[in-house]
């Protein structure tokens, strides 16, 4: 577990999370207004947003113990955080009238599929490994 | 190109390649003596390799955290002389396992009658 969940990953899902409400909000608040560039703006920096922190606490994360992953415990954060925030959007009642759950749904079963191909390229990863770190990146 | 200059050049290349892999072998040989924290061990390591092997404090933390992390070696929280807490190293008993198997194939062939006449000792 020491290797899968790390202290720059736990910051990074904090990240994740502020900037996942911060994303609701505003996009609710577009669709509410029907102002377009608002929609389109919030999505592009909230891509932009997850991009960065996970480039920098990833960053961190390898400084502080390289674990070989490709990338998957962060991608499983992150899906984790944006669908389980967008679903308690909707269970608060937080949504814009015109927003449907059902997109939520749509979107986690898509990005699902991808994160399972992801998962089975990391546990294909895991094979060359001890205890998550390179067989090759052991010994310096 | 001198003579000299070129085999300044080829040696430095060698050593480059040859250095590569070996702060493991100084951190375990540091760690036969006794336990030690991180400043301990980079002094030992770089005073006994005669300077030919420098390593950064940040970069010995981070080889230290995995060969903990692997299980080759563990530390204990002690006080030391001001300041806080230090951990001080030492090898598992899997790690003195792996420096001794590493060392009886890798290292003591070079003290085969053979092999030191080679060398030139």
């Amino acid at each position: 577990m020491k290797a899968f969940i790390t202290p720059c990953l736990l910051r990074f899902s904090l990240a994740a999370v502020l900037l996942a409400i911060l994303f609701r909000y505003f996009l609710s608040h577009g669709i509410e207004s029907h102002i377009t560039v608002l929609i389109v703006l919030v999505s592009f920096l909230y891509g932009v947003g997850m991009f960065s922190a996970g480039w920098y606490f990833g960053k961190k994360d390898a400084e502080f113990l390289p674990i070989f992953d490709v990338g998957f415990r962060f991608h499983l954060a992150t899906y984790l955080v944006h669908n389980v925030v967008s679903e308690l959007w909707f269970v608060g009642g937080f949504n814009s009238e015109y927003e449907k759950v059902s997109v939520i749904h749509v979107t986690a079963l898509c990005w699902g599929i991808f994160l399972l191909l992801h998962l089975a390229f990391y546990l294909r990863a895991r094979e060359q490994t001890i205890r998550g770190l390179h067989k090759h990146d052991l010994f310096e | 190109m001198t003579n000299e200059k070129k085999l300044a050049e080829l040696l430095s290349s060698w050593e480059e390649t040859y250095k590569k892999g070996q702060l493991t072998l100084w951190v375990f040989l540091s760690l036969q003596e006794d336990t030690k924290y991180v400043d301990e061990i980079k002094s030992f390591v770089e005073s006994k390799s005669m300077g030919t092997m420098t390593c950064e404090e940040q970069s010995l933390y981070r080889v230290l955290r995995k060969y903990e992390h692997i299980g080759i070696l563990n530390y204990e929280l002690r006080k030391g002389h001001k300041g806080p807490e230090r951990k001080y190293y030492r090898l598992t008993d899997l790690g003195q396992r792996l420096f001794s198997e590493f060392v009886k194939r890798n290292i003591r062939l070079f003290y085969a009658e053979e092999i030191k006449s080679l060398l030139k000792f």
